[in-house]
């Protein structure tokens, strides 16, 4: 079957981190997670703003607790989809929340075979831009089989790296993993962390801002060629100054590179890595 | 008459049961996702079926299993929710063609084993397959007897499933479905529903605890006899404690009761019977064994530990603080003994150890440890305190010490180290010239100033030190130590660009340490 982006949708959950997806793109939906404040729940990103959001944690009392969409919100975005003749729902690492599988609990009880679920085995601008590279295909004409070996692809090659101000956030929401070798915060030191095969894992530490910056520098240097066809993707929660520096940073050592998205992390990653974070990501997709 | 508000009361049973548990479960959750929601996931999940039948107008039972299995499905949140909406499809599809509670049992079983692809034991699936073999048993089975089977299910999951175990817990979702038959059975017995939760102020990582039960001891008591009347000893038990089951045959009575007086328990329960086993265990250390082991169990394994030699209280936060585990107090000279090292090696749990000895005259002890050791050990020859807060801003306990060591040499080259003290008589080290009780400004072991002001001696240091390029400079102050304030500011005005970090470090003999990288 020949997929187009007329005959394929693509679903990709609020922690993809592009909520402008569907004025993008008339073939994009994205299912909202929940964030609660105490007995308060909100749809990520729909009823809570990343702005919102971080004005809100900076005063709670209690960190907010999230959860994954119901296999019935899955559902409806399916349902509304129902015209396409192929549906691929992308989402953040089932290792990290329970999406993935809330959308498979929706394809199995639709039981269309239309729909495709991917576990992108990561999160954030990471997902968006995995949709995205599908999209790439899907307005050229593409095959299954093709968007199969891109998932591949993207899952062995596709860099990330991100920093915290501090782990506790990961901590907290059990999100931590071995990345729990870096805990310490004294000295303003800052862990590097990534996401391989879906979890969260250690890179190194470093002392201060700079440092850190330094060593994207040095990561994004080595990880990618200076070639067109190289996708940057930058994230960061509530600082903006610091994905500003990341962009300029890109144009710099990869002018050729093209920035695939630049966005505030969504509320549900913003619990789990706190205020501060600064993902950056990259693909290269010729 | 429609059953409707009959269902809905048991599903707002079942509900306040697992919103009193909540916070409990969610601390149990260690599989298999240690994210700690599974009391959330599964409230949220029964929340929806409870919504369904708000909105629902059924009339026969087929429809109303219909709404039920409905709105659990589409509330399904986490694994344990998606696994208990199978449980509730399953029990529904049968109690709609008849009342028989086994069957229903077997039917919720047979659903929830297939609905997962893997199934894995240890679980809330156990659980419902244990629970359903034990209503054939009995058959018919009372409600009690089935909360108590569960129970008993629950309880043995951590020997079949290895993570619970480690973590001492046992099976979060299986500990779910417990409370949710006894929030059914409640309701059935016509008791009071639980309490609403009173929740908690602190959340974090240390909220591994379980809620301490009031009384001290877990009693149970297998008594076996002629005609035993079991709902007779529960009413004489009563008074005694809580958490009280009486199960079984007139033949054969378990009995499981909280108490602060088991010495009661088994007099009253010998006069009635034959004693044919009996437990009793302190449960306030139960409780705090398994906090100590969740705790540990959620730390990570380190495969290096880092031993260092420190002087001052507050260096001893900082290197507690970015992760060495073995602090050796070098005293005001910085000069341990080599066996005091070799012992701080060997208490370390991990396989192998780096150390730092954080002084030039505390390496050869340390090399000389390092060879006397029973593990792998690389010393970093760190030659102050500064190097050595440096060294461990690198260290990354899951690596070996092989891997730690060419990282930290790594980030050791770029850092440069000073300090400021008082000359202790009139010298000229270093071409400098030195009279007694003047500032001396050091810069990697060299003397590279002598000054009557203490902020002129560490202007000079930091000015040697920033004559590079760098990113962060870190001031420790040492005991007695001067105000730092004028220094603070002569650099926030000089080098804007530098990250400036100040910390009490206590250490003598220097009131003045300071690292730039």
């Amino acid at each position: 079957m020949s997929l187009t982006a007329a005959n394929t949708a693509i679903v990709v959950d609020s922690t993809a981190d592009f909520p402008e997806a569907p004025t993008r793109f008339p073939n994009w939906r994205v299912v909202p997670l929940y964030v609660r404040f105490g007995d308060e729940s909100h749809r990520d990103c729909v009823d809570l703003g990343p702005d919102e959001f971080y004005a809100r944690l900076r005063t709670a009392s209690e960190l907010p607790t999230t959860s994954q969409p119901t296999p019935a919100d899955f559902a409806a975005a399916y349902e509304e989809l129902a015209g396409y003749e192929r549906i691929y729902s992308v989402h953040i690492s089932g290792k990290l929340s329970g999406t993935v599988a809330s959308a498979r609990t929706a394809a199995a009880e639709a039981g269309a075979d239309q729909l495709r679920i991917v576990d992108s085995d990561t999160a954030s601008a990471a997902i968006a831009m995995l949709g995205l590279a599908i999209q790439r295909r899907l307005e050229r004409g593409t095959t299954d089989e093709e968007i199969d070996e891109l998932v591949e692809r993207y899952r062995r090659e596709a860099g990330l790296l991100f920093t915290v101000d501090t782990l506790e956030f990961l901590a907290r929401g059990g999100r931590i993993g071995r990345a729990r070798a870096l805990a310490g915060q004294m000295l303003n030191v800052k862990p590097i962390l990534t996401i391989r095969e879906g979890e969260v894992l250690p890179v190194k530490r470093v002392r201060g801002s700079q440092k850190a910056f330094m060593e994207f520098v040095r990561a994004f240097r080595e990880g990618t060629p200076d070639a067109p066809g190289l996708r940057v993707g930058i994230a960061h929660a509530d600082a903006p100054e610091r994905a500003e520096a990341l962009a300029e940073l890109v144009a710099r050592e990869r002018p050729r590179a093209e920035i695939d998205v630049t966005t505030t992390l969504g509320a549900v990653i913003g619990t789990h890595a706190g205020p501060g974070t600064v993902g950056f990501f990259w693909f290269y997709d010729p | 008459m429609s059953e409707l508000p009959h269902v809905r009361a048991l599903v707002a049973g079942a509900l306040a049961a697992l919103d009193a548990a909540e916070r409990r479960i969610n601390d149990l959750n260690v599989y298999p996702v240690p994210d700690g929601d599974t009391g959330t996931n599964l409230k949220l999940t029964v929340s929806g079926i409870a919504e369904a039948l708000e909105a629902s107008t059924a009339w026969a039972r087929a429809d109303l299993a219909r709404d039920v299995t409905r709105g659990a499905l589409m509330a399904a949140r986490g694994n344990s929710g998606v696994i208990l909406s199978q449980i509730v499809r399953g029990a529904a599809e049968a109690l709609a063609r008849s009342d028989d509670l086994a069957a229903a049992l077997r039917s919720a079983s047979d659903a929830a084993y297939r609905g997962v692809g893997k199934p894995v034991e240890g679980t809330m699936l156990t659980v419902i397959r244990e629970t359903a073999e034990a209503a054939e048993r009995l058959d018919p089975p009372t409600l009690p007897q089935l909360v108590a089977a569960a129970q008993e299910s629950v309880e043995r999951t951590p020997e079949q499933l290895a993570v619970l175990k480690e973590a001492g817990v046992v099976d979060a979702g299986g500990a779910g479905l417990v409370e949710i038959l006894r929030g059914l059975a409640a309701y059935v017995a016509g008791e009071p529903l639980p309490d609403p939760p009173a929740y908690e102020e602190e959340i974090g990582p240390e909220a591994v605890h379980q809620e301490l039960s009031e009384f001290r001891y877990c009693t149970t008591v297998l008594l076996e006899g002629e005609e035993l009347d079991g709902a007779a000893i529960e009413r004489e038990l009563e008074p005694l404690g809580d958490s009280l089951l009486v199960v079984g045959d007139p033949a054969t009575l378990k009995i499981h009761v909280h108490t602060d007086d088991p010495g009661a328990v088994l007099s009253l329960a010998a006069a009635r019977g034959t004693l044919e086993s009996v437990e009793v265990a302190n449960m306030h250390r139960q409780t705090a064994e398994r906090e100590e082991r969740l705790s540990d169990a959620l730390a990570a394994e380190k495969t290096c530990e880092a031993v260092a030699v420190v002087a001052g209280a507050g260096n001893r936060r900082l290197f507690a603080g970015l992760g060495a585990g073995e602090l050796i107090d070098g005293g005001r000279t910085m000069n341990p003994a080599t066996q005091e090292i070799l012992d701080a090696i060997e208490r370390a749990p991990a396989p192998e150890a780096i150390v730092l000895p954080n002084n030039p005259n505390v390496i050869m002890s340390a090399e000389q440890a390092a060879r006397h050791a029973s593990k792998p050990v690389r010393v970093i020859p760190t030659r102050s305190l500064q190097e050595g807060l440096a060294a461990l801003v690198a260290y990354d306990s899951s690596r070996s010490a092989e891997a730690n060591l060419a990282e930290i040499f790594d980030a050791l080259e770029s850092v440069g180290t000073g300090a400021v003290t008082v000359s202790s008589r009139d010298s000229e080290p270093d071409g400098v010239a030195v009279r007694k009780g003047e500032w001396l400004g050091l810069v990697d072991g060299e003397v590279v100033v002598a000054a009557g002001e203490f902020d002129e001696a560490a202007r000079a240091v930091l000015e040697r030190l920033l004559a590079e390029p760098r990113d962060v400079v870190t001031l420790l102050a040492g005991e007695a130590a001067p105000a730092l304030d004028a220094v603070r500011a002569w650099l926030e005005d000089e080098h804007p660009h530098v990250e400036v970090e100040v910390e009490d470090g206590g250490q003598p003999n220097y009131p003045l340490l300071v690292s730039a990288e």
